[in-house]
């Protein structure tokens, strides 16, 4: 399905503004710092990825659920729906969306509980996975509304492999994508998905692994691209803003503390 | 932990404001994970005020509605059932959606947004969701339906124009229809064709080397069915559709379906009887589709599409267009750009706007609310049915009862 990014609800009602999207977290803010709440999506976001690996799906169904999950806290609150609960669902629906097909109910819960068991006992302990498919299809439908039913989400991938075509007129590397693609996926770990289209991450991607890989050569290429080299500065600043943070954050030892200060439901008061 | 909140002591008032299904949980339970929120987004469907049921898609009903806020314009809205609990919100409903807020064109029928219905007690807390359309007055099955619309030859090549120039907008867009059909072809009392029912489309991609797509063929309503799903060919493409333009554009002269099998083999078997047999020689590749072997397919019949079409059609470009979109290799069909090139739509009588003469029809033509049509027409092609009308047929005469408005 090809169809056209600037007519997409994606362009169109999903590309946020940096001051809206920072306040609209202040509730959120007031509870943890903005590395902390950063810290924390980069861990759900890695649930996702290691669910989505479990369950053998491809990197687009990964990136849209991913994306999915970011859209549904820009508007919301953590304490809205518990991230744990949000996450397999963001990936059930992906997979629907993408034609990937439709995931079983027990084995997206067996393998929910097998991730948290073996992969995140660091974040959970001895805690099992706590929901059902019932609480999942529940949950789907807050997700879907809360999307505003806009479940295209265009990704870097796409227009980042076109780019790397046209750079194979030029140089033959095949290097750069495989380092570019990986940017794309650590890029999940960050707001640009929220903030920035496709297309100007896909060229940032690029940007930092011609740097990575000393590629000086590609510097006429980059300046013959008709794009706004200010907007990409931004989107490269902040990935590598990602990669700076992660040098001195162990997540083992710091996510059981994050996990507790995130807000929670607050009990239904008593009649 | 971020899942286990508080354990709940006093036994609690579920809070109606929450929108939530009791059916699956008590509110103790939910309030572990969800916090009562508003929903900003989605409007709630009594913004619309139902009129009259007006059909039934693939994946739910259909009504006509009104808007209660001052425009009191009219749209249809289509409700999406939710049968199968275990796969969660449709996946039909989802492709619908997302295929429909991808597509933008004249003759695509547009989504004006997604409403849904409060949740409260009274629905277990569970919304209904309807997709909510533009509204059109009528289906070409229930135009073709009605003997008293007559269609020029002019006015049948802007309904074929139109469709043509829909599929081709599609399937530029990589999407497959999968569902054509008259009653899926809606027409607005100004005369624009919109294709309908994206319940069964999907998003195609051509196959890559070695590597052969598997859709699912069990796609398309039986009568306008191509022959390469009634073989099981999953690998197929955009000239699924296109067979189903060349059955509705002959159903514009005959008024029914042309071929109108009671199962899949006599489906073949009909239009083996019209297009000729299947045979490598026409079909290149055909001994290879899974059922090849395992249908019976009539041998040594001729092709009799211009032949037999021609009684009706008369028109030699669009007996010769027919022939071109009922060709039994996909390959050799038509794709829409081509035929949209055909002299059929270049030769006089050039396409002409339908709006004048729609506009002696005051009421709607749904098939859904037509009476039965009668089938089997081609069979006797001796006399010319629907075409022109003949006194001695007062029950077709009268069209049929006003039910919309």
């Amino acid at each position: 399905m090809a169809g056209n990014f600037w007519q997409s609800s994606h362009h169109q009602q999903w590309i946020l503004d940096k001051q809206d999207l920072f306040r609209d977290r202040q509730h959120d803010l007031a509870k943890l710092t903005e590395e902390e709440y950063q810290k924390v999506f980069n861990f759900f976001a890695s649930i996702i990825q290691v669910l989505g690996e479990q369950l053998k799906l491809r990197q687009q169904v990964i990136a849209t659920a991913t994306v999915y999950f970011k859209r549904f806290y820009a508007r919301n609150s953590l304490k809205c729906i518990d991230p744990l609960l949000l996450a397999p669902t963001c990936v059930f629906l992906a997979s629907k969306v993408e034609e990937f097909g439709v995931i079983s109910n027990s084995r997206l819960i067996t393998t929910c509980q097998t991730v948290i068991k073996n992969k995140f006992s660091y974040a959970y302990g001895q805690q099992e996975f706590p929901y059902r498919t019932n609480h999942i299809l529940e949950c789907e439908f807050y997700l879907l509304e809360n999307l505003d039913c806009c479940l295209i989400v265009y990704q870097p991938y796409r227009p980042l492999l076109l780019f790397v075509q046209d750079i194979h007129t030029q140089i033959q590397d095949d290097q750069i994508l495989t380092y570019a693609w990986r940017i794309v996926n650590d890029s999940l770990r960050t707001d640009v998905s929220l903030l920035y289209p496709p297309y100007q991450i896909a060229i940032s991607a690029l940007h930092i692994a011609c740097v990575m890989l000393g590629k000086e050569n590609l510097k006429p290429w980059f300046a013959e691209l008709n794009v706004d080299m200010d907007k990409i500065q931004e989107i490269v600043r902040t990935i590598i803003n990602l990669y700076e943070m992660w040098k001195s954050y162990d997540e083992k030892k710091e996510i059981q503390g994050l996990l507790g200060k995130i807000p929670k439901p607050s009990p239904a008061p008593q009649r | 932990m971020a899942s286990k909140i508080q354990s709940v002591s006093a036994p609690r008032e579920p809070a109606p404001v929450m929108s939530t299904s009791s059916t699956i949980l008590n509110m103790r339970e939910k309030e572990k994970y969800i916090e009562d929120f508003e929903f900003p987004f989605c409007d709630e469907s009594s913004k619309y005020e139902k009129v009259a049921k007006i059909g039934q898609g693939t994946f739910g009903e259909v009504f006509k509605a009104r808007a209660r806020n001052s425009s009191k314009k009219f749209v249809a809205m289509k409700k999406v059932l939710m049968d199968n609990e275990k796969e969660g919100f449709p996946i039909t409903a989802l492709r619908e959606i997302k295929i429909l807020q991808l597509l933008k064109h004249e003759n695509v029928v547009n989504l004006i947004e997604i409403c849904r219905t409060k949740a409260t007690l009274h629905n277990k807390y569970r919304s209904t969701f309807y997709l909510v359309f533009d509204f059109c007055e009528h289906d070409l099955a229930g135009l073709l339906s009605n003997v008293n619309v007559k269609f020029s030859l002019g006015e049948i090549k802007r309904v074929m124009q139109q469709l043509l120039n829909g599929l081709y907008y599609i399937h530029s867009n990589k999407i497959l229809h999968r569902d054509m059909k008259a009653a899926n072809v809606l027409i607005t009392k100004n005369g624009v064709l919109k294709l309908a029912d994206f319940g069964l489309a999907r998003a195609f991609s051509v196959a890559k080397s070695g590597q052969a797509n598997k859709y699912t063929n069990r796609v398309v309503t039986l009568w306008y069915r191509p022959p390469e799903l009634l073989l099981g060919d999953r690998n197929y493409g955009p000239p699924v559709d296109m067979w189903g333009a060349g059955c509705i554009m002959a159903e514009m002269w005959t008024r029914s379906p042309i071929m109108q099998g009671p199962t899949e083999q006599q489906q073949l078997i009909l239009i083996s009887q019209l297009c000729g047999s299947c045979t490598p020689d026409v079909w290149p590749g055909v001994e290879s589709l899974d059922l090849y072997n395992k249908m019976e397919l009539p041998k040594g019949q001729k092709r009799k599409v211009k032949e037999r079409l021609k009684p009706y059609v008369k028109d030699p470009y669009g007996c010769d267009l027919l022939d071109k979109l009922l060709q039994l290799d996909p390959a050799k069909r038509y794709d829409a750009d081509t035929a949209l090139n055909h002299d059929f739509f270049w030769t006089d009588p050039m396409p002409c706007d339908l709006a004048s003469m729609l506009a002696q029809h005051t009421q709607s033509m749904f098939e859904y609310l037509a009476p039965p049509r009668r089938p089997g027409h081609l069979r006797h092609h001796h006399h010319v049915p629907g075409v022109q009308p003949k006194p001695a047929q007062p029950t077709q005469d009268s069209g049929y009862q006003d039910r919309v408005f």
